[in-house]
């Protein structure tokens, strides 16, 4: 008896989640399998579109089947030639979090030190301009004008790098992959994240974990070493408060190459 | 489509310098904003800020960014911000008052050669 009253509660709190998905869109989804031009998105679109990246999480984490069911998703990602270069670690210790946050702020700190111009005096900011921007050139991804404030404002203890996430999960990469593994490692994580906001989990990329790597300690405790090479972290937890949604984005041009080789490709703006 | 020529591949912006960095800027409609502080917490660089709050406050404690005023885009003292046009704040503002005044797109090394200044909700095709 009481097992078929759980069921049906359980219906109903599905029911209920589903009308207000629909209710807050106004409009139905769309069947996977088919479509028809201006058709309402189907419910993959949907998760694709509403996906945000989420930066503040509730304390308890994902139960451990939940996050077993999301690797499973990074499991079954294409990869070149079925090389599957990737090695997932699981990090689900509050106490290991919060030394890698400690660690992290710490080697941010240092480097901030050393190449952040937009604070301090004249004189440091003369200084570190005469000889930054070569470095900048050499590392110009990591240097990025949004990682680098990023970094500032991490080094000011005004936003923390791990945003105090229940649960990491680290994507290394073997380099001996087949072609480009580190786009493998892309898909294999954005699946993991699709299907985890799927069910309501939120999620976050946090490039900035790859600082732990220049710790010796880190590297050993994560057993990181050739053939692997740390690619990058997702976050995983309850998001709180619920933060999917779709936004604005830049009207992108695309070039459409459709008359033959002597005709120049016809700019569309997509989005618009 | 924008040009990439010699001289802006070798000229690295300066960050703080608002001639060589057009960053992002949200508009935040006091009418509308009951001042939660929900979009403070979900920022990701902790650039969203009120006179007397910040984000690593609003972690330790949700209450304190109750009523403490409407928050607004942190600015260096060039002008610049930090945002880079993300918009969590506005999907997870349950009022619907933030709205964004400008993208980011950095100029010289870092500029944006595919992305217009126009932005677009998701459109069925």
């Amino acid at each position: 008896m009481g097992k078929v009253i759980t069921a049906v509660e359980e219906k109903e709190n599905v029911s209920n989640l589903l009308d207000e998905n629909i209710n807050s869109k106004n409009e139905t989804l769309s069947q996977l399998g088919k479509y028809e031009e201006g058709m309402p998105w189907n419910p993959v679109e949907q998760v694709i579109l509403e996906r945000r990246s989420i930066r503040a999480f509730k304390k308890e984490p994902l139960p451990n089947s939940m996050i077993r069911r999301i690797l499973e998703a990074g499991r079954y990602a294409p990869s070149t030639g079925n090389t599957q270069p990737w090695k997932f670690i699981v990090v689900n210790s509050q106490e290991i979090i919060e030394e890698m946050e400690k660690d992290a702020v710490k080697v941010i700190k240092f480097f901030m030190f050393l190449l952040d111009y937009t604070r301090g005096n004249t004189l440091r900011r003369l200084y570190i301009l005469s000889w930054v921007k070569w470095v900048i050139r050499l590392m110009k991804n990591e240097l990025n004008p949004v990682p680098f404030a990023l970094m500032t404002q991490i080094a000011q203890d005004r936003t923390p790098a791990f945003h105090g996430a229940p649960t990491l999960v680290l994507l290394v990469e073997d380099r001996r992959g087949a072609g480009n593994p580190s786009v493998d490692i892309g898909i294999c994580g954005q699946n993991m994240v699709l299907a985890a906001h799927s069910m309501g989990a939120g999620s976050c990329w946090i490039g900035i974990t790859k600082v732990l790597m220049y710790l010796p300690k880190w590297r050993k405790k994560f057993g990181i070493k050739y053939p692997y090479r740390l690619n990058d972290c997702i976050a995983f937890g309850w998001p709180s408060p619920r933060a999917d949604g779709m936004v604005q984005r830049e009207v992108q041009l695309v070039q459409w190459y459709e008359k033959g080789m002597n005709y120049d490709p016809r700019v569309e703006r997509q989005g618009e | 489509m924008r040009k990439f020529s010699l001289m802006d591949r070798w000229r690295i912006p300066t960050y703080d310098k608002l001639e060589h960095m057009q960053t992002g800027d949200l508009y935040f409609n006091p009418k509308k904003c009951k001042q939660c502080g929900i979009c403070i917490r979900v920022c990701p660089g902790g650039c969203i800020v009120t006179d007397s709050v910040t984000k690593k406050d609003m972690l330790k404690d949700m209450k304190k960014g109750v009523k403490s005023g409407v928050p607004y885009v942190d600015k260096m003292k060039s002008g610049v911000t930090l945002c880079m046009a993300c918009y969590d704040c506005g999907a997870a503002c349950p009022h619907n008052a933030i709205s964004i005044k400008k993208n980011i797109n950095p100029k010289y090394f870092y500029k944006r050669l595919t992305q217009a200044s126009e932005m677009t909700y998701p459109k069925k095709y």
